[in-house]
C-alpha cells in the first residue's frame, strides 16, 4: 500500500510553481478541447456538416476581428494626418465602449466554451497577491481583450505612419490605455457578478442587454437628416470637453503632446491613476471572494432547502393520492401529455431570460418594418416572421438540454418518448406561434401598403412548413446531439442553448426556407397567379407535417438507439 | 496533540435566515471525526466555512491552532478536501489533473510525478490515460477527487460522502488508507449518511440538526447517552428506546437525537400515514 506522507509545510510555495501550473492547466485544457468526445461514433455526414459550417463560420469570426482592427488603424491615421484631434478622442472612446460592451456579453460566449471558473483556484493555497495576478492574467485571450488590444495596436501603428515622431508615445499611451480597459472590464465584470447574483436579476439583465445589442445596431437610424455624420461622432465631439478628464481624453492628450513633455507625462500618470482605480475596484471584490463571500444563489440552495424542509416536516399532507390497491397501474399512464405540458409551462414561466429574449427580435422587426422592408410587403411579412422565430427556434434543436440529468426520469418512467417530445414540441410551437403572431401584427401595422390576402395566407402556410421541418430536424438533433445547459447561468456551466452546429443548422434551415420566398413570389408575379404561393407552401406544409409525424412515430426507437449519448451528455460532469 | 479543528460561536446567516447557529466544534488532532446530520442540516455550509470557502457571519475558526481568517493560504496547504460537486476539471486526464493539483500545493515536479503515479495505481485509475475526467463514471471521479485531496499529504482532511459511488473493493482500500492516515496523526472530518461506515471508522462524532450542534463526543459517550437526555418515547418506535443505552447502534442514537422535534413531538410522518400504503 502506498503511504501518504505528511509535508512539513514550512517553505512557501514558489509563485513560479503555481503560476506555471495554472498556465499548464489552461494549455492542457485547450489541447484536450481539440479531442472530440464523439470522434469514434460520429457519423461521416455529421462530420462533413460540422466542417462545412465551420468553414462558413471562421471567416465571419475573422471579419469581426479584422474589421475593427483595420478600421481603428485607419481612423487613427486619418485623425493625425487630417489634423482632426477630436477623431482620435472619439476613436479611443469608441474602442473603450465597445471593449466593455463585448466584455460584458463575453461572459456568455466564455460560458459556452470548455473552460473553468477562475474562482475555483481559491481552494488551493494561493496567497492573495498571487490570486490577483492570476485573475488578471486569466482571460487575456477573451474576444474583447484580443480585439480591443489589436485595435489599439493598429491605432498606434496608424498614428506612427501618419506622424512617426508620435509613434513611441502612442505605443506607450495606448498600452496603458489597454491596461486601463482590461481592469475596467474586470472591475465591471466582477461587480456585475456580485450585483447579479440572483438568478432572476441575472435573467432580466441578460434580456435587457440583448435588447440593447439590437437597439445599438440601429442608433444610426436616429441621425438627423441634414447631416451626413453619425450622431454618435457628433455627440462624442460635443462631449469632448468632459472626456478630457476621462481615460480617452488623457490618452489622446498624451499622444497629441498638448502642453509639452511634462503635461504629456502628467496625462500618462493620470491615465495610470484611472487604471489603478479600476484595479482597486477589481481587487476589492477579489478580496471579498478570497475571504469566502457568499455570492451565488447556488450556495443559498442548502439553507433554502433546509428552510423548506423545516416547513414540510411540520405541514401535514392534505391530499390523498389513492392507494396502490385501489388503482390498477396501466402499462402507459394516462395524462402524460397534460403533465408534460404543465411542466413545460412552469419551466417557461420561471425562465425570465428566455421570455425577455423573445422581445429582442420583435424590436428588430419593428425597426426593419419601418426601414428596409417597409415598402416590400411581399417579402416583409415572411422576412419579419422568419426573423422573429429564428432565435427561439434554436431551443428546439436541443429540447432535452435544460432537463440535464432529469432526462433519466423519461427513460425510466413508463412513458412513451413520443408523448414527451410531442408535449415539448407543442409548448415550443405555442411560443413560436405567439412570437410569429406578434411579428405579424407589427408588420401589418407598420406596412405602408396593405398586405394582400394571398401573401398572408401563403406566409401562414410557409410558417407551418418552417415549423414542421424545424421541429422534425430539431427533434432529430435533440436526440442525436444533446447538450446540457442551464438557462440563466452565466458562468460555471455552459449556457448556450444549442451547440454551434445546431445553431448554424437552424440558421441555414430558416434562411433557406426564407430564400424560397423569392422565386415563389417572382413566379407568381410573372405568371399573374397571386395564389400560387399558397398552393406551393400549402403542399410544402403538408409534406413537412407528414415528415414530422413519421419522425414522431419512430421517436421511441430513436431514443433507445441514442440512449447512451443522451445519458452521457446530459447526466455527465 | 491540541485541537485540529476548533470553532467558537460559529454562525452563518443568509439574509434573515440563520443557517448555522453558534456551533462550537472541537476535533482533536489525529481523530477520525464523523459529522452527522439529516439533509438540510447545514453540514456542507459548515464544511465550506471550515475550509475557507465561505466566510462565517460571526464566530471564529481555528485549524491546527491558527486562525483561518488570518492565515488561510498557509492553512489551505495543510487541508485536503473533496469540494462540493468534486470540482474536477473535466477537460483534463486523471494524470494531468493530479499533476496540476500537486503543483498548486507546492510539491516539486518529482514528488508530484511520483505521488501521481502511486495514487493512480492505488485508485485503480492508471489504465484510464486516454479518457478525460468528464468521461469518467461517478465512482471514478470520486476516487480521483479523493486522490487530489490527499496528494499533498494534508494534516486535516475533509471528506463529504467519500465512498458514495465507489465500488466495494476500492472502498475497502480507501478505508484502510484513511485509517493509516489517522495513525500518522492526520485528522479526518467525515460526513456521511451511511451510519455503518461512520460507526466503523470514526472514533468521535458530532451531530448537527437545523444548524445547531446537538451532540458531540466519543462514539462510546454517544452510545451511552451521556451527551443528550433521552427524549420521550415516540409512537411506533418503542424498540429503539427500550434497549440498554450502551448497546445501541449509532443509527439508533442518531434517530433518537435528530428524529424527534425539540418539543418532543415526532418530526417525520409514520409510513402508515401515507395514503397509498394504508
Amino acid at each position: 500500500m502506498v503511504e501518504i506522507e505528511t509535508e512539513p509545510h514550512r517553505r512557501t510555495i514558489p509563485a513560479s510553481a503555481q503560476l506555471g501550473a495554472v498556465a499548464w492547466l489552461r494549455w492542457r485544457m485547450f489541447v484536450n478541447s481539440l479531442r472530440s468526445r464523439q470522434a469514434g461514433g460520429r457519423k461521416v455526414g455529421g462530420l462533413i456538416l460540422a466542417i462545412v459550417l465551420r468553414l462558413i463560420l471562421w471567416p465571419v469570426f475573422a471579419l469581426w476581428v479584422i474589421g475593427p482592427v483595420f478600421g481603428a488603424g485607419y481612423v487613427a491615421w486619418s485623425a493625425i494626418d487630417g489634423h482632426k484631434p477630436l477623431w482620435l478622442l472619439a476613436l479611443l472612446a469608441g474602442i473603450c465602449f465597445l471593449w466593455q460592451f463585448i466584455a460584458i456579453n463575453g461572459s456568455n460566449i466564455a460560458a459556452s466554451m470548455p473552460t473553468f471558473e477562475p474562482s475555483s483556484l481559491l481552494r488551493f493555497p494561493v496567497p492573495f497577491g498571487r490570486y490577483v495576478l492570476l485573475r488578471s492574467v486569466l482571460g487575456l485571450l477573451t474576444p474583447s481583450t484580443v480585439v480591443g488590444s489589436l485595435a489599439l495596436l493598429a491605432s498606434a501603428v496608424g498614428i506612427g505612419i501618419a506622424e512617426p515622431r508620435l509613434a513611441l508615445m502612442a505605443l506607450l499611451a495606448l498600452g496603458l490605455y489597454a491596461l486601463m480597459n482590461i481592469y475596467l472590464a474586470r472591475m465591471i465584470g466582477i461587480w456585475l457578478e456580485r450585483l447579479l447574483a440572483g438568478r432572476r436579476t441575472r435573467e432580466i439583465f441578460g434580456g435587457l442587454l440583448a435588447i440593447a445589442i439590437v437597439s445599438f445596431q440601429f442608433l444610426q437610424l436616429g441621425r438627423p437628416k441634414h447631416t451626413h455624420e453619425s450622431w454618435i461622432i457628433d455627440a462624442t465631439m460635443r462631449s469632448a470637453q468632459a472626456m478630457r478628464w476621462l481615460p480617452p481624453g488623457f490618452a489622446a492628450d498624451a499622444i497629441l503632446g498638448r502642453g509639452g513633455l511634462l503635461a504629456q507625462f502628467g496625462n500618462l500618470l493620470l491615465l495610470g491613476a484611472w487604471a489603478a482605480v479600476f484595479l482597486a475596484g477589481f481587487t476589492y471584490r477579489l478580496h471579498k471572494q478570497y475571504l469566502g463571500e457568499h455570492l451565488s444563489d447556488g450556495v443559498n440552495n442548502s439553507p433554502a432547502t433546509a428552510r423548506t424542509q423545516h416547513r414540510s416536516v411540520a405541514e401535514p399532507a392534505r391530499k390523498r393520492v389513492g392507494s396502490i390497491a385501489a388503482a390498477e397501474r396501466p402499462s402507459v399512464p394516462p395524462g402524460v401529455l397534460p403533465a408534460m405540458l404543465r411542466k413545460e409551462w412552469l419551466t417557461m414561466r420561471g425562465n425570465t431570460g428566455q421570455l425577455i429574449g423573445l422581445v429582442t427580435p420583435l424590436i428588430f422587426v419593428w425597426i426593419m418594418s419601418r426601414g428596409l422592408f417597409g415598402h416590400h410587403p411581399a417579402y416583409m411579412l415572411p422576412g419579419a416572421v422568419g426573423y422573429a422565430i429564428l432565435t427561439p427556434m434554436a431551443a428546439v434543436y436541443n429540447i432535452f438540454g435544460p432537463e440535464g440529468p432529469g432526462i433519466q426520469l423519461y427513460l425510466l418512467a413508463p412513458v412513451r418518448m413520443r408523448d414527451v417530445l410531442l408535449a415539448k414540441n407543442i409548448a415550443s410551437t405555442a411560443l413560436l406561434s405567439a412570437e410569429a403572431a406578434l411579428a405579424w401584427l407589427i408588420t401589418v401595422k407598420a406596412s405602408t401598403t396593405p398586405i394582400p390576402a394571398a401573401t398572408q395566407l401563403g406566409t401562414l402556410l410557409w410558417l407551418v412548413f418552417v415549423l414542421a421541418i424545424n421541429l422534425a430536424l430539431g427533434t432529430l438533433r435533440s436526440i442525436q446531439s444533446p447538450r446540457k445547459f442551464m438557462p440563466g447561468q452565466t458562468r460555471q456551466v455552459r449556457s448556450a442553448p444549442t451547440s454551434r452546429t445546431s445553431a448554424l443548422l437552424v440558421l441555414a434551415v430558416v434562411t433557406a426556407s426564407l430564400m424560397l420566398q423569392i422565386p415563389v413570389t417572382r413566379l407568381s408575379r410573372n405568371l399573374h397567379q397571386p395564389w400560387l404561393g399558397v398552393w406551393i407552401f400549402g403542399g410544402l406544409a403538408i409534406a413537412g407535417l407528414a415528415g414530422y409525424v413519421v419522425l414522431l412515430s419512430n421517436v421511441d426507437t430513436l431514443v433507445q438507439r441514442n440512449r447512451d449519448v443522451l445519458e452521457k451528455e446530459l447526466c455527465g460532469v | 496533540m491540541g485541537p485540529a479543528i476548533e470553532t467558537a460561536a460559529l454562525t452563518r446567516r443568509f439574509g434573515d435566515f440563520t443557517a448555522v447557529r453558534e456551533v462550537a466544534l472541537r476535533v482533536e488532532g489525529g481523530q477520525f471525526y464523523g459529522f452527522l446530520g439529516p439533509n438540510g442540516a447545514c453540514k456542507l455550509t459548515i464544511i465550506k466555512m471550515l475550509t475557507g470557502v465561505l466566510a462565517p457571519s460571526s464566530g471564529s475558526i481555528r485549524i491546527l491552532g491558527q486562525d483561518l481568517t488570518t492565515s488561510s493560504a498557509e492553512l489551505k496547504r495543510q487541508i485536503g478536501v473533496v469540494p462540493e460537486g468534486m470540482a474536477l476539471f473535466g477537460r483534463l486526464t486523471a494524470r494531468e489533473y493530479l499533476r496540476f493539483v500537486g503543483r498548486m500545493y507546492g510539491l516539486d515536479r518529482d514528488t508530484t510525478g511520483q505521488r501521481t503515479e502511486e495514487l493512480l495505481e492505488f485508485m485503480n485509475l492508471a489504465g484510464e490515460d486516454k479518457k478525460l475526467v468528464t468521461d469518467f463514471s461517478h465512482g471514478m471521479q470520486k476516487k480521483l477527487a479523493l486522490a487530489a485531496a490527499v496528494i499533498h499529504g494534508p494534516r486535516v482532511l475533509f471528506l463529504d460522502e467519500p465512498f458514495e459511488g465507489v465500488d466495494a473493493v476500492a472502498a475497502g482500500t480507501l478505508k484502510a488508507m484513511l485509517q493509516r492516515m489517522t495513525a500518522h496523526g492526520v485528522t479526518i472530518f467525515l460526513t456521511s449518511h451511511v451510519l455503518e461506515i461512520v460507526e466503523r471508522l470514526c472514533t468521535h462524532i458530532g451531530v448537527i440538526h437545523r444548524g445547531e450542534l446537538v451532540a458531540q463526543g466519543s462514539l462510546e459517550e454517544l452510545r451511552a447517552g451521556a451527551l443528550k437526555p433521552s427524549p420521550p418515547p415516540r409512537p411506533g418506535e418503542e424498540l429503539l428506546t427500550r434497549e440498554a443505552p450502551g448497546s445501541r447502534t449509532l443509527e439508533q442514537v442518531f434517530l433518537e437525537i435528530v428524529g424527534t422535534e425539540r418539543d418532543g413531538s415526532t418530526g417525520a410522518r409514520a409510513p402508515e400515514e401515507l395514503s397509498w400504503l394504508r
